[in-house]
């Protein structure tokens, strides 16, 4: 199972990652941006689908607050109305999650990559010898620099600088695309979750390589301005409430 | 409806979390792969555990053993304390008269005393000559100590991670020179010196061949240039110093030439990197690669003579014995070739011996034993003549 792993994903994006940075004067840093760039054209098609999901939920807003005058007495009445409209539309209010669940796999296969591809140890460089293709673009490329900006990328950034950027850019995303919720009783667990997962992975970047989380800071920062393109705007970043609207 | 969707979202949060505890990033840490030397009768080696130990060759018992302090480490994630670890040992031993000496993954080299060894006491013992040297970090990541430490007359070499050369008292342990950082951009000096004449020789994983005063460390005008990296230690006959790059050629550069006098292989590179440092034997070149391949190659043309398909990766160097190679796979196959007979381009080994513990280390051979130490930790005598392990011992000392 974990050959097949390493056949299919781990191997390939290690020695595309090594090639990148061949490409890129040897800049390890350059070679995960331009990785981070690629992996967000190739999952372009469910990012569109995810985009115009959060476009259309946002186009709902002015039914969804016809519905909560309607029926803001009756919770459940709300919520059976609600899932059908979402239903109508063919909106699901969870869908900005699928890419995020997507990309986990990438980001095993990611670190596995910086880890592998740095070789801090003796044993690292000979294991990554086994790894390489053949390519001579891969090759010449090897040992890689790790240093990049003020970062060591084999190592978490010592400064916070990369996690407080890692947490800003996803709430700022986050915010941009999660559907204020109805409920008030939603209302603070959605709170939460925009909270919760920039501060997660904030916290997560002062423990994994910084070159793991310069990918998370640049797929942020691409998602924004995908984002702001592609929906015409901020988003629920400047969007109040309606339940706050009907109070 | 609104539990699953709470749940739901806890899970997401949580996905993180499970990624870190559940993916090593497939590193490994740094376990060590000292070698062998025998020397007067007595086996020197390092151990895993972090220890330095002699065994005599013809009792086959320890003669003494020195476990070199434990080096404190970051524990794992989420656990804010440190641990100490045993320190890891790359280099093989080095021997004169009655000192042996080590450098560390941890940054240090020992001088060690085989009297004061043997009687067990506190280490250092001036007294018996012995000495510690710490080299410094020197705003690098590590100082750590993964080449084979060179020893001249009167003086101890050091390559270190931290991209210096030092040169040492071998008496005292003083500083007699360093180097000014050789390599910049990767600092790592993984590979170690060799002397010819009156300089210094060293190869640098930014491609790079520097030549050093051996009085001074001073650098010297000639340097040689290459668009790849050097993979192993330089090994010089006459005046060409043979090396392996990460290119996957062989390189013969002739001292003072801005160009290599050939790349072996002279068409296509080889499958893997010429990992090992190569010898040199009566004109011939004997070179084994990662990619399972032992190689014959004419000195002065860079031709090939012969080779052979071990099947698996050769990390050590070949050893001579008399007129025979000996080469062996990481697997732990020892394979013998007689050079007193002309081979063919698809060479056979005289003998196929297996150990039956892979090999990463350098060893040693002489008067027809070969002792390898396998990456169980354990040292394997062979007996060429028999073409079987004459005996083994473990080097982790059971309390």
């Amino acid at each position: 199972m974990i050959e097949v792993w390493h056949l299919i994903i781990g191997n390939p994006v290690l020695n595309v990652l090594i090639a990148l940075s061949h490409l890129l004067s040897g800049e390890f840093g350059l070679a995960i941006i331009a990785l981070t760039i690629i992996v967000r054209l190739i999952s372009w098609p469910l990012t569109k689908r995810q985009l115009n999901s959060s476009k259309a939920l946002q186009d709902m807003q002015p039914k969804i607050q016809e519905l909560q005058k309607k029926y803001g007495k009756n919770k459940q009445k709300l919520q059976q109305e609600m899932m059908k409209l979402y239903k109508e539309a063919g909106v699901n209010p969870l869908g900005c999650l699928w890419p995020m669940l997507i990309q986990f796999p990438i980001w095993i296969a990611l670190y596995q990559a910086i880890m592998r591809a740095l070789a801090t140890t003796p044993e690292n460089l000979l294991d990554l010898a086994h790894r390489l293709y053949s390519w001579d673009i891969v090759n010449q490329a090897i040992p890689l620099n790790s240093h990049f900006l003020w970062l060591d990328l084999g190592q978490p950034d010592p400064y916070m600088i990369l996690a407080i950027i890692v947490g800003g850019t996803m709430w700022v995303q986050q915010k941009m695309t999660q559907a204020p919720a109805i409920d008030p009783g939603q209302q603070s667990t959605s709170r939460m979750m925009l909270l919760m997962m920039p501060l997660m992975f904030g916290f997560l970047t002062l423990m994994f390589p910084s070159g793991l989380a310069l990918y998370w800071a640049v797929s942020n920062v691409i998602g924004i301005i995908t984002q702001y393109f592609v929906t015409g705007g901020w988003g629920y970043l400047k969007f109040r409430s309606p339940f706050q609207s009907t109070q | 409806m609104k539990q699953p969707k709470i749940l739901f979202l806890v899970v997401i949060a949580l996905l993180p979390l499970t990624l870190v505890s559940c993916v090593s990033g497939g590193t490994q840490s740094a376990r060590g792969w000292p070698g062998t030397i025998v020397h007067d009768g007595i086996i020197y080696a390092g151990s895993t555990d972090g220890s330095v130990v002699a065994i005599n060759s013809s009792t086959e018992n320890l003669e003494w053993s020195y476990s070199i302090a434990l080096v404190t480490a970051p524990s794992s994630f989420l656990s804010c304390g440190q641990t100490s670890a045993p320190t890891a040992i790359y280099g093989t031993p080095v021997v004169d008269r009655d000192i042996v000496y080590i450098g560390t993954y941890s940054g240090q080299v020992l001088a060690l005393n085989m009297l004061a060894r043997s009687q067990n006491l506190t280490f250092p013992q001036q007294r018996y000559g012995e000495w510690k040297w710490d080299c410094p970090i020197d705003n690098a990541e590590s100082n750590a100590i993964v080449a084979d430490l060179l020893l001249s007359e009167d003086a101890i070499y050091v390559s270190s991670s931290n991209g210096r050369v030092y040169s040492l008292d071998k008496e005292f342990g003083d500083l007699n020179w360093e180097s000014k950082i050789l390599d910049e951009k990767h600092r790592k000096l993984w590979t170690s010196p060799v002397i010819q004449g009156n300089t210094l020789y060293v190869s640098t994983y930014d491609g790079h061949i520097y030549a050093l005063l051996l009085e001074t460390g001073e650098l010297l005008d000639w340097f040689f240039e290459s668009e790849a990296g050097f993979t192993s230690s330089p090994v010089i006959d006459e005046d060409t110093i043979f090396l392996g790059s990460f290119d996957r050629y062989l390189y013969a550069v002739k001292i003072g030439s801005d160009l290599p006098m050939w790349k072996f292989p002279q068409e296509e590179p080889a499958g893997n990197w010429f990992w090992a440092s190569p010898i040199v034997n009566e004109g011939i070149v004997y070179a084994g690669c990662l990619d399972g391949r032992v190689y014959a190659i004419e000195a002065k043309t860079g031709g090939k003579l012969w080779e052979f398909d071990a099947g698996n990766a050769i990390v050590s160097s070949p050893v001579l014995m008399d007129n025979l190679l000996i080469v062996t796979d990481e697997s732990g196959t020892v394979y013998v070739f007689d050079l007193s007979v002309e081979l063919e381009d698809e060479a056979a080994p005289l003998k196929v011996i297996s150990i039956e513990a892979d090999v990463r280390s350098s060893f040693c051979a002489q008067e027809g034993l070969v002792y390898i130490r396998g990456e169980d930790n354990w040292i394997y005598v062979v007996d060429i003549d028999s073409g079987e392990v004459s005996w083994k011992v473990p080097l982790t000392i059971e309390e």
